[in-house]
C-alpha cells in the first residue's frame, strides 16, 4: 500500500516536469538574422496563416518607403493619415524615445531573450528595453487591462509551435511610414524552432478594421546565439537635438 | 568638398538590408540607399547613447569652406556587438566616413563604415554584412 501511495505521489510530482518536457523550449538568446531567402521558410508554418492576410516582406530591417505599404489595403482615413504624416516629428525630442507597440517592434533588427516556465514565458527585447508576459496557464485576458505597447499576450502550444495571441495594445506605427494601428488591434503570432535548434522561425497576424481592409502578416526569423544576452537600450532623448542642429537646406 | 558619390548601382536591396528598421525612425524615409558618400574630417564630438549615436564631423568643402556635418550610426547596442565603444572615436581623430546621404539635402547621413587616420576601420566590420 505504501509503495503504490509512494508511486502515485512520485507520478503526480513527476508530471510538472514532463509536462514542461513535452513542449519545446524556446529559452535563449535570439538574434535577428535577416534572411531574405525566402526558401528557408516553413511552409507548414506559412499555410497557418489565414489565407487572405498580406504577407508584406518588411521583416528585419527593410522597411518601406513613404507611401508604400506591402499590399496592404488601408481605409480611407488611415491614406489619408499616412498621406500627410510627417517623419520628422519622429526626430522630436518627445518622440524620439518613444517606443513603438509590439506590432512593429517585433519584426525589428534587434534581438530578444525567450525565459520560458510552464505557466509563463518572457520575452525580453532589448528594442527599447521592452519586456512581454505571454501567459500560458489558461486565462483570459482580464478585464479593463491597461492599454501598452507590449499588449496584454495569452499563448498555448500547439504541437511545436507557441501561439500567442496579443490585445490591448496602444496605438503606434505597424510600418513606420505613417501607417498607424489604433488601440483595437489584435496579433497572433507563431513560433516554431528549426529541427537543430539553431533557428526560430515566426509568423506574425494582425487584424485592425479601423486602418486596414485586409488582414497583414510577417514572416521572421532569428538564429540562436549561444553566451550571447540583451544589453540594456536606455533611449537617451538627446539624440534630437542632436538632429535638430544639423547644418544645410 | 570632400563630398563624393562613390557608387549608384548597388540594388536597394542589398544597402538597406541591414539598417532600415534599426532605429524609431525610417532608414527608408530619411536615408538615400540608392547612393553612397563620404566625407572625411575631424570629429568634433562623439554621442554613444541609444538610439542612435552621432558623430559631429569638420569637414574642409572642396571651396575651402568649413562644414559641420552629423553622421547617424545604428544603435549602440548594435555597434558594441561590432566592435564599438564609446571611445572608439574622441573630439580632433581625423576619420574617413562612409554611408548613406540624407534625403533632404543637408549635411545628415548614416553611417555604413569609418576608418581612422591610421587606415584601419573602426569596429569589426561595416554596417552592410547580413547581421544586427
Amino acid at each position: 500500500m505504501i509503495k503504490v501511495a509512494l508511486s502515485a505521489a512520485a507520478l503526480v510530482l513527476a508530471m510538472p516536469v514532463a509536462a514542461q518536457d513535452a513542449v519545446p523550449d524556446l529559452s535563449g538568446f535570439w538574434g535577428p538574422d535577416f534572411v531574405t531567402d525566402t526558401s528557408i521558410r516553413m511552409p507548414d508554418l506559412l499555410a497557418k496563416l489565414p489565407a487572405d492576410a498580406v504577407l508584406i516582406e518588411d521583416a528585419g530591417a527593410a522597411e518601406f518607403p513613404r507611401g508604400e505599404f506591402g499590399g496592404l489595403v488601408l481605409t480611407p482615413d488611415a491614406a489619408a493619415h499616412a498621406e500627410t504624416w510627417n517623419a520628422e516629428q519622429d526626430m522630436a525630442i518627445d518622440r524620439v524615445c518613444l517606443p513603438p507597440s509590439i506590432v512593429y517592434g517585433v519584426q525589428g533588427p534587434f534581438p530578444f531573450e525567450v525565459h520560458q516556465t510552464p505557466t509563463l514565458i518572457v520575452f525580453k527585447y532589448e528594442y527599447f528595453d521592452q519586456v512581454r508576459l505571454i501567459h500560458m496557464d489558461g486565462r483570459a485576458v482580464p478585464e479593463n487591462v491597461p492599454l501598452s505597447k507590449v499588449g496584454y499576450s495569452v499563448g498555448h502550444w500547439e504541437g511545436e509551435d507557441l501561439v500567442i495571441e496579443t490585445s490591448r495594445i496602444a496605438a503606434s506605427t505597424i510600418t513606420n511610414n505613417g501607417l498607424d494601428h489604433t488601440d483595437g488591434i489584435v496579433m497572433v503570432e507563431r513560433y516554431r524552432k528549426s529541427e537543430d535548434g539553431t533557428r526560430l522561425h515566426a509568423t506574425q497576424w494582425f487584424r485592425d478594421r479601423a486602418v486596414l481592409e485586409t488582414d497583414g502578416a510577417r514572416y521572421l526569423t532569428w538564429t540562436a546565439r549561444p553566451g550571447q544576452y540583451v544589453y540594456p537600450y536606455e533611449c537617451d532623448p538627446s539624440f534630437a537635438l542632436e538632429y535638430a542642429q544639423v547644418d544645410g537646406e | 568638398m570632400r563630398v563624393r558619390a562613390i557608387g549608384l548601382a548597388l540594388t536597394v536591396a542589398a544597402l538597406a538590408a541591414p539598417f532600415a528598421a534599426a532605429a524609431h525612425h525610417s532608414f527608408a524615409v530619411f536615408f538615400d540607399e540608392t547612393r553612397q558618400i563620404r566625407i572625411e574630417g575631424t570629429v568634433a564630438s562623439f554621442r554613444f547613447t541609444n538610439p542612435h549615436a552621432t558623430i559631429v564631423l569638420n569637414v574642409r568643402g572642396e571651396d575651402g569652406r568649413a562644414q559641420e556635418w552629423r553622421v547617424e550610426t545604428n544603435a549602440p547596442v548594435v555597434l558594441q556587438r561590432r566592435g564599438w565603444t564609446r571611445d572608439s572615436l574622441k573630439a580632433g581623430d581625423r576619420v574617413v566616413i562612409d554611408g548613406w546621404p540624407s534625403r533632404d539635402g543637408r549635411n545628415y547621413m548614416r553611417l555604413r563604415s569609418a576608418t581612422g587616420a591610421d587606415g584601419r576601420a573602426i569596429g569589426a566590420a561595416p554596417f552592410s554584412t547580413n547581421d544586427d
